[in-house]
This record gives structure tokens, sequence and C-alpha cells, in this order.
């Protein structure tokens, strides 16, 4: 039986398929401005790198912020759900999930099944997300893709203490000003989002092992400043942007079956 | 006949001065703001002047930023800044519970600068146990009578009486909605539960105690099987699900949106502890030789909220018992921000609700920005956590 799962994110959208279990395929594409198109062309990527065509997918479940709009999928779940389950499928001994994504950050506290027992999300402000870093990377003039390697090279990371986007971008302005180095700001901010984001797993409070999902997860610097401030190691997976279609997916297998 | 009941109290919620508008320009009498439940509607009520209580509104805020800081709760800045703008003109006066340092310094900046004519002070004891206290508190409420007296009209005690028994008819009327819902929660959707109840705060008492014996013989009827179904006590799509009951924990709830957004997403609000919702039904004032001190007992034994401290009454205990009655399997906490008072219980509160097993989920909202979506997805993962998703 094939299944597809599609998340729907501010910055990405991305669709996993999967047939007994086996990914079969996946896509990554940017949201843009009109969310529900985006799923859909996600999902279509997918089914083309697959060789398949939408009438072969028995159950299609969306997550996501975009979730609610969209209009081709069977069923909608909380991106919350699909990150635990996504995350538990490839690392079963997680307990937390941190979801560092496009314009929200989440803990999840996640049992033995796989299921949620506790989450604390914060989409108020952009601080600890992907946003917050491009406006960063912006500032600073550096690739995004390039932070993460840039900030390990820091000896003195540069003290950074808001992480509002807007006095922060102000602050890192000033270190500029300063002719403080560039990977040390760098590090200062990656420092500062792993404050911002360990207040939020003592709300939860977190258990190891401690899994990232997200597309800040790919941010090298952002994963050590965490592993610091939390002292522990984190698992990253290969994907950890698809974690949340991957969740998807499995609900849809779980759902197709019963 | 209820849907037209239901049309009126959503009308009436979604223009709440406009009735005292009404009523002001019919009856002549004074109207008199209040932004507390502890208040004590029935001396203003037994002087002839209507209270009307002040919740705030979904407003970006303009004049009152010049006299709170953004640190204070929505309700105090979006309340003062109604009154600046003159959204509030209809008022003649306003009553100030003394509750939590916001509503106190509050009451003076609205003294100084609201323009009203007459201001009121009820500062309530923060310690709501021990003989002394309870003796400060009917001294305080004989006192606010007197100073009322001297705006609006003297009040003797058998007006103060029959207003007792008119306010104490309305909590009756209120709880028996609640045990209905109870009963079956589909009998009436949360939002419109809220509704009646923010209405009964804003339209003469008696009028209101009519409405809802009406409302009350059709919810009845409805339960009997005899009316027409239910209409949203199950989810939408094929597979009909029962509603997951939840309980509601926080002071005002005025956000109608939001409240059709549980349902919406398959949950409902069947019982909760808002100081716009049951804190104002149940407890009524013994009726006795002297009003004042009926009032005294309300308030007295009434809901506590968590402005007020009482070392010998466990909140985390009292709303345990509520939530479990309820039949309640998870609890909503709607939280103004920077409120202090219900922030303060919050740790007490979720540590007893874990340790019995019940998820909660705290939710920090702020009127005027209020995002439907965002607090969806929160309320959907309690949802799915809770269906075992």
């Amino acid at each position: 039986m094939t299944v597809a799962g599609v998340d729907i994110g501010s910055n990405t959208a991305k669709a996993v398929i999967m047939d007994n279990g086996d990914i079969l395929a996946t896509s990554l594409i940017m949201t843009g401005h009109q969310s529900r198109l985006a799923g859909r062309r996600a999902l279509d990527l997918a089914l083309r790198e697959a060789g398949l065509e939408e009438g072969d997918i028995a159950l299609i479940v969306a997550t996501g912020y975009g979730r609610l709009t969209t209009d081709f999928t069977d069923q909608k779940v909380t991106e919350i759900t699909c990150h635990a389950k996504g995350a538990h499928s490839v690392q079963p001994e997680a307990r937390t999930v941190i979801d560092l994504g496009g314009q929200d950050s989440k803990v999840i506290a996640v049992g033995e099944n796989g299921k949620v027992v506790d989450f604390v999300m914060n989409d108020k402000c952009a601080a600890g997300t992907g946003r917050f870093l491009e406006v960063m990377a912006a500032a600073l003039e550096i690739e995004l893709d390039n932070m993460g390697e840039v900030s390990l090279e820091s000896e003195s990371p540069a003290s950074i203490s808001s992480v509002c986007t807007v006095f922060a971008e102000s602050e890192v302005v000033s270190r500029v000003a300063e002719g403080t180095n560039k990977m040390d700001i760098v590090a200062g901010i990656h420092q500062a989002i792993a404050s911002r984001i360990y207040a939020m797993t003592v709300r939860v409070p977190f258990k190891e092992k401690v899994i990232m999902t997200g597309g800040v997860a790919r941010n090298i610097g952002v994963v050590r400043a965490l592993e610091k401030r939390l002292e522990t190691s984190l698992v990253v997976p290969e994907m950890p942007q698809h974690m949340g279609a991957l969740g998807a997916a499995i609900i849809a297998e779980e759902r197709a079956g019963a | 006949m209820s849907v037209d009941v239901l049309s009126r109290l959503q009308d009436l919620t979604g223009d709440p001065y406009s009735y005292a508008r009404a009523w002001k320009g019919r009856t002549g009498g004074k109207v008199m703001g209040f932004y507390c439940h502890y208040a004590p509607e029935e001396i203003i009520h037994a002087a002839g002047a209507l209270p009307v209580r002040i919740t705030g509104e979904n407003r970006v805020i303009s004049d009152s930023g010049a006299h709170l800081q953004s640190y204070c709760c929505s309700l105090a800045r979006t309340g003062l800044d109604m009154a600046l703008g003159g959204d509030l003109d209809v008022l003649d006066g306003t009553v100030f519970v003394h509750t939590c340092d916001t509503m106190q310094r509050l009451s003076d900046i609205w003294r100084l600068d609201a323009g009203f004519d007459a201001h009121f002070d009820v500062v309530l004891p923060g310690r709501m146990e021990g003989d002394s206290s309870r003796e400060y508190l009917y001294q305080e409420l004989g006192s606010f009578r007197d100073r009322t007296g001297e705006y609006l009209g003297p009040v003797d005690d058998e007006a103060l009486k029959r207003s007792i028994g008119i306010h104490n008819r309305n909590r009756v009327l209120l709880e028996e909605m609640y045990r209905l819902r109870r009963q079956d929660p589909g009998v009436l959707p949360s939002d419109e539960v809220l509704m009646v109840v923010a209405a009964s705060a804003i339209m003469d008492k008696e009028e209101h105690n009519a409405l809802l014996e009406e409302l009350l013989g059709t919810l009845e009827t409805r339960l009997s099987g005899g009316g027409p179904p239910p209409q949203s006590s199950l989810c939408k799509g094929e597979e009909k699900e029962e509603k997951i009951r939840l309980f509601g924990i926080g002071s005002v709830m005025d956000q109608w949106e939001f409240l059709r957004m549980v349902e919406d997403a398959g949950g409902t609000i069947v019982d909760d502890d808002f100081c716009t919702g049951h804190r104002c039904a149940g407890a009524v004032a013994p009726e006795g030789p002297d009003p004042i001190e009926s009032i005294t007992a309300r308030i007295w034994d009434g809901a506590l909220c968590p402005c007020k401290h009482a070392m010998s009454r466990d909140r985390a205990g009292y709303l345990l018992e509520r939530i479990t009655g309820s039949g309640a399997k998870g609890v909503l906490f709607f939280q103004f921000k920077f409120c202090e008072p219900h922030a303060f219980d919050y740790p007490h509160v979720k540590k007893a609700l874990d340790e019995h097993g019940i998820p909660s989920l705290h939710l920090e909202i702020e009127q005027g920005s209020v995002s439907i979506p965002r607090l969806r997805t929160r309320v959907e993962a309690l949802l799915e956590t809770m269906r075992g998703a």
C-alpha cells in the first residue's frame, strides 16, 4: 500500500511517499505565497520521482501550517503529532523532539510509543527560527548554509542579548560596526538561539535522547550551541526537514491499514 | 424560540453597550461600569442603576498607550482605550474592585483621566479568610452602599433584598444551564454558553432571567429528544465522533471565534472557571435580615479568584473536583498575557493536573492580537494527543 505525507511549512513544503514502511520518494520546494499550491507541487514532484500517479496513493495526510487550506489531502494532522511520529520512526529512543522550522519552534516530549506527551510552541516571534537566521545571514552578508561552519571557528562568541529578530539585527549591525569578527557574531547568534530554545525545553521538561528536526537542524553551529546548553548530544536525522512529512506518511499508513 | 433568544444575545455581545444606551434612553437611569465579577452588582441595581461589565475588546491600542505600560494586560489597556476614546460614553460612573495591582492602578488613571461623573473603589481583602478579613469585607460593602447612595440615591434594605433575589435567581438559572451542558454538551456550544453569561453582565437582570428561563425550557426539550437535534455535539465529517470534553481556566473569555474553533476542531469547553463564565453562576447570597451580610457571604463563600488568597482553600483541589464532575478529560488554560495572578496559579494547578494524568494546554493571548490558526494548531495537537494519535 502506497501513502503520502505532505508538510506545508511557512518556508518550505515537503512530501514523502511511502510504500509498506519504505520511503519511495521525497521532495522539498519553497512554499512561496500560495501554500495550497505549494503542497500540491511538492506532492506532484515526489510522485514524479517515484514514477507514480495520484491514483496510486491510498491515503494522503497533510500537516504543517498550510494543512487546513489543502483540498487534495484526505486527512489533516498537526505538525506536532507528525514531527513526534517522524522523529520516533528514525530514532525510537528519542524522548524529546526540538523542531526549529522556518517560522516557529517547538519542543515536544514523546512517549515510548512515539505519541506526544506534552509540547511547547513558539510562533509569536521569529527567535530561534529559520527566518531569524535568514535575517542575520543577510545582515552579515554570508550564505545561510555557511553559518554553521563559520561559527565553529569562533573562539570568543560575541554577546547577542536580544533574540527578537528586529532588535538582534540592530545589535548585530552594532557589533559589525565595532569590528567584531563575523565568526564570533555568528557564534553569538547561535548561542542566543540555544538559550531561547533551552528555556522552552525546561518547560516540557526535556528527557534524553533529544532529536532535532526542521531546517535549522542543518546548521551545525546551532546544533553544537544547543548541545552545549543542554549538556547532551543531539541526534540529527539525515533529512531533518522531512520529519513532519515522514510522520504524516506514517500516520497515513496506519490509518489506511486500519 | 431559543434561536431568537440566542441571536438576541449574540447581537448584544457583538455590541455590548447598545443595550445600555437603549436602557438609558428608556428609563433615564444611570449606567455604572464595572470590571470584576466581585463587584456587588446588587447594590448598584437596587439604587436603580444598570451595572454593565467592561471586558475590554479586540482593538489596537491608541490613547491608553500613554497611560499604561505594555506589560499591563490587554483587558486593562483596551478597556482604558475604549474609555479615553469615548466608546464607553454611555457610562455615568465606574466601580473598581481591587483584585490585582494593574486594576488598582487602572482605577487611579481612570478616575483622573477617563472623565466620568462618578468613581468608586471597592477594596476587597487580599486574603479571603479569617474573621477580621470577613468583618472588613462586610464594612467595605456597607461603605460602598453609603458612597454609591450619595450619587445614585439611597438604597434601603427592602430594595436591596429584592435585588439580591433577582441576582440569586440569575445565578441559579446560569448554574442550571451549566448543569444541562454537563449532561450533554451538545445542547448548546460553548461559545453560546459564554455569550449567555456575558449578556447577564450587560443587561437588566430581570430581563436576562426571563430570556434564560425561555432558553432553559428549550434546552430541556432538546435533551429529552423533543426538539431539533443538538446541532453541534458531534464532529463534522463522515465518522461522527463525540466531541472531547475540555475544562476552561482563565479570567475573561470573550473570544467567540476561538471557542467556535475549539468546537470545530472536535473539542468543547463543557465547564469552566472563567470569571465571565461559571464564576458568575452558582453561589447565591443567602437571604436574611441583613442584605449586606448576604452579599458578604456570597463573595466570601463563592468561587475564589486567583487574585485572592486563602490558605484553607486549595484552588487546585477545587478545580480538580470541578473538572472531574464535568466529565472533562483535558484542560485549556486561557490566559491573558501579563495576568500575574493567573500566572502565579498556573504551576501549582498544572502540577496537580499532571499528577492526576489530566492533559492540559496553556494558551496566552492578548485582546486585539488573537491569531486563531496559531491557536488551532495547539488545540488540535492537544486533541490528537487525547485521542491517542
